[in-house]
């Protein structure tokens, strides 16, 4: 085929700290500002910037995937010789079987690479929220000379000891690699986006494969920087891996306070509109006489008849009379019934919260099964659970399971419960 | 569905819609927020089962046939499914424009004759209804009817519709266009069913005569020899071919008398600008008894009103009583009442359009909207009065325009 580049997207992630939420789909097919899902984001980011060769590398859940990516032909990656192509792990070869990490599920797809015949491969991952151009990247990465670029991009201080950090000499070329350091020698952070050399790509990643190494920062990058010239490039915008539920929460309450940059409107995102159950066939949101929508973003078929503040609602949620939706993120067809409150809660889709029910009440008290996930006060309403009408649920709570809370005499969830 | 074939008349231009129909068919005009009319028909085939659809159009068909497109919003794409747009074209004796409805379908009898159909289902593409055609398919057979006309139920009376009535077992006893006293409530729909033979018996006996239009002429000729029975539609039915019609059916939605979200009218979601891969609507702080549709911001204040995709509503703008299309702009301060503004339109900053509203009680309704065509630039502070239209082709808006002024 001859192309001189294609893109190969990282999609397999399990998205275990993003909890119930990633426990019915694949990270990447997680819901995001109302009506995309996050994966729509990179893929978007590839149309975008003239790439028409990609390989989506799933495991993990992808039938809604396989749904929603619909060849391609959403983002018009769709042709004769433009295609998307759904790469999941295949049985029967030797050592084949699951995908044991980023590197290697590049690594089982190099006959895919070989019958595109790119001069470059750009690596990207499914799970971050970000709207770039990759050509700049790509004649960088031409004009360096170098085997392998790597996307980095600033982050305070605090935080950079949740990253991969570069340090850069005077020709942009990575010096210096620390993985998750806590006194950092650079602010720059590894995006997880990369462009390789595709004979360095084929040789380095069956080098990491022959030592037990399947990861690309922890095996592939570090080898590279020891025998290659590897450069870094600068990228400036908004970037945010949503992998947790707080920073799945607050990019959404960015993109609601517009605090992305630039604006959503204007980052071209596509979406698929007509898989089935997805956001195509609903009418336009219905604002109901006694309503009050404040700072929010409504998707079609919603009918709000309630109050809805600094929230997200994707298609088809109904807020009933008496009902306040606050600070939360409410996912497709979910039902607030008359007089329930919920504040700072992500609602999974199709869940129905009964008559009176509060979301939020109590002390901020952490998640006691999982602590590092919920602690900010975030409760979750897992999808389809139907919570009994005058329920009250503290904060971070779980709530994942409507036969549990059917049976559940209390009037009370307290904080930081499981159900 | 077992041998029907569906055929869809689209090609009036609707002069009673003014300036919303300068440029399109009625059957293209949106409605709702992200619809257009043909998607009530095109949607109830589709959900009856109906496999082979033909769509008769005349008028500017350019945006009707963009919007169906292959047909796959309603599934009519298939090996034995379809979806055809049947335009005039040239024959080899006299080419000639469709002189009227039923000449329409005559000169497709062979696209007709193609799937050899046992009855021919005839819907107008300008009607807002949810109608499962089925039970009439049934009723028809069952009665061994030649022609079955489906009627609706209306209380209020007008000259304008064919009005039937029936006598025992639903037979059409008696049919009439526009008299001047109705002899009954029934209201033909446009929805016709006919045994194949029988219709193109009558099409070829009409096409010697002057006039070519199903009410006027093909019902009463059948009905001469046949058996044509009549069917009682008890759901809603709007006819919205006047402004003030147009405007009340926006309303019945607005009130809940049209649960959309039941219906599962079908549209192009992809087509350029309507809907595809916009954001949510975002809103402010004061928006109410409103409808909205994907990709508004609306800083300013919505009461009463339908707003299709895309409109942005500056800060201090407000907007009442309003239809609103695709992608409007309504800069800060301006005031939009009692109006209907096509796509693209620009209202400039502290413009005031004074149309009509519920709470007038002088005026008729019918003459008090503003309608401004499609694209058109109001400049800052203009003052447009109750009753105007301004026609797209309109160059110049002058400062203040009075009541009933007509620009084009």
């Amino acid at each position: 085929m001859k192309k001189q580049v294609m893109a190969m997207l990282l999609a397999g992630g399990v998205g275990t700290r993003l909890n119930i939420l990633a426990r019915h789909r694949a990270k990447p097919a997680l819901p995001f500002a109302g009506v995309f899902r996050i994966i729509d984001f990179t893929l978007s980011n590839i149309a975008n910037s003239g790439i028409d060769a990609v390989g989506i590398l799933t495991q993990y859940k992808p039938l809604s995937l396989m749904d929603h990516i619909d060849k391609g032909r959403p983002w018009d990656l769709y042709g004769r010789t433009r295609l998307v192509e759904i790469l999941p792990p295949k049985t029967g070869e030797a050592s084949s079987d699951w995908y044991r990490g980023t590197s290697d599920a590049v690594y089982q797809n190099l006959n895919f690479v070989a019958e595109v015949d790119p001069s470059w491969v750009l690596i990207v991952s499914g799970d971050h929220i970000y709207n770039m151009d990759y050509q700049p990247l790509l004649d960088f990465h031409r004009q360096s000379g170098a085997a392998a670029t790597i996307c980095l991009i600033p982050v305070p201080e605090e935080q950079t000891h949740h990253f991969g950090i570069a340090v850069l000499d005077g020709d942009k070329r990575i010096v210096d690699w620390e993985e998750k350091p806590r006194h950092p020698r650079s602010d720059l952070a590894s995006m997880g986006v990369y462009v390789f050399d595709r004979e360095a790509l084929g040789y380095y990643l069956a080098r990491a494969a022959r030592s037990g190494g399947f990861d690309f920062a922890k095996d592939v990058i570090p080898a590279m920087l020891r025998q290659e010239r590897v450069c870094g490039y600068r990228f400036d915008g908004y970037w945010r891996d949503v992998g947790t539920v707080d920073a799945y929460w607050e990019a959404n309450m960015d993109v609601l306070n517009d605090r992305v940059d630039p604006s959503l409107s204007t980052w071209n995102v596509r979406t698929n509109l007509t898989a089935i159950g997805e956001v195509g066939d609903q009418p336009a949101a219905k604002v109901g006489s006694r309503a009050s929508v404040v700072n929010a973003m409504i998707s079609r078929g919603c009918v709000i008849q309630g109050t809805v503040r600094n929230s997200i609602l994707s298609p088809g949620v109904v807020v009933e009379r008496g009902a306040v939706v606050e600070d939360s993120v409410v996912f497709h067809d979910a039902v607030i019934q008359e007089r329930a409150t919920v504040a700072r809660a992500i609602i999974d889709k199709k869940s129905v919260l009964g008559a009176g029910v509060i979301i939020g009440a109590g002390p901020a008290t952490p998640n006691e099964k999982y602590p590092s996930h919920l602690s900010t006060g975030i409760t979750l309403v897992g999808k389809g659970v139907t919570v009994p009408p005058g329920l009250r649920v503290g904060q971070n709570c779980i709530l994942s399971s409507s036969d549990a809370l059917a049976f559940t005499k209390a009037r009370v969830v307290p904080s930081g419960s499981t159900i | 569905m077992d041998r029907v074939l569906g055929l869809v008349l689209a090609g009036g231009r609707v002069d009673e819609l003014q300036a919303l129909t300068e440029k399109r068919p009625k059957a293209a005009l949106p409605v709702f927020g992200c619809y257009r009319f043909i998607d009530f028909a095109l949607s109830n085939l589709m959900h009856a089962g109906v496999r082979n659809v033909g769509v008769l159009s005349q008028y500017r068909p350019y945006s009707l046939m963009r919007h169906i497109g292959t047909g796959e919003h309603w599934d009519f794409v298939g090996r034995s499914r379809g979806i055809r747009l049947l335009p005039p074209y040239r024959g080899l004796h006299e080419s000639d424009w469709y002189k009227g409805t039923a000449d329409a379908v005559y000169q497709n009898l062979s696209f007709i004759d193609e799937f050899k159909p046992r009855d021919v289902l005839i819907v107008a593409a300008d009607h807002v209804y949810r109608m499962d055609y089925r039970p009439l398919v049934k009723y028809h057979r069952e009665r061994k009817a030649d022609a079955t006309v489906s009627f609706a139920m209306l209380r209020s009376m007008h000259s304008r519709f064919g009005y039937g009535v029936l006598g025992s077992e639903g037979k059409l006893t008696k049919y009439v266009e526009k008299p001047e006293t109705p002899p009954s409530n029934l209201v033909s729909m446009t929805v016709y069913l006919f045994r194949t033979d029988v219709l193109k018996e009558a099409l070829r006996t009409n096409a010697r005569d002057a006039t070519h239009e199903f009410g006027q002429d093909i019902i009463p000729l059948v009905m001469k020899a046949n058996r044509v029975f009549g069917y009682r539609f008890k759901g809603y039915w709007s006819y919205a071919r006047t402004v003030q019609a147009y405007v009340q059916t926006n309303r019945d939605l607005i009130r809940g008398r049209i649960d959309l979200k039941q219906w599962q009218i079908r549209t192009n979601l992809l087509e350029r600008c309507v809907r595809a891969d916009r954001l949510p609507a975002w809103m402010a702080d004061d928006v109410r008894h409103s409808v909205i549709s994907e990709g508004c911001r609306i800083s300013g204040s919505v009461r009463n009103s339908v707003l299709s995709p895309g409109v942005v509503v500056e800060p201090g703008a407000r907007i009442i009583d309003s239809i609103v299309f695709h992608d409007v702009v309504v800069g800060g301060g301006a005031v939009v009442r009692g109006a209907i503004c096509d796509k693209d339109v620009r209202i400039g900053r502290e413009a005031v359009i004074s149309g009509e509203s519920d709470h007038d009680q002088g005026k008729k309704p019918e003459c008090a909207t503003v309608i401004i065509g499609k694209g058109m630039e109001i400049p800052p502070g203009t003052q447009i009065g109750a009753g105007s239209v301004l026609y797209s082709s309109a160059t110049d808006v002058p400062p203040d325009i009075a009541p009933g002024s007509v620009l084009r």
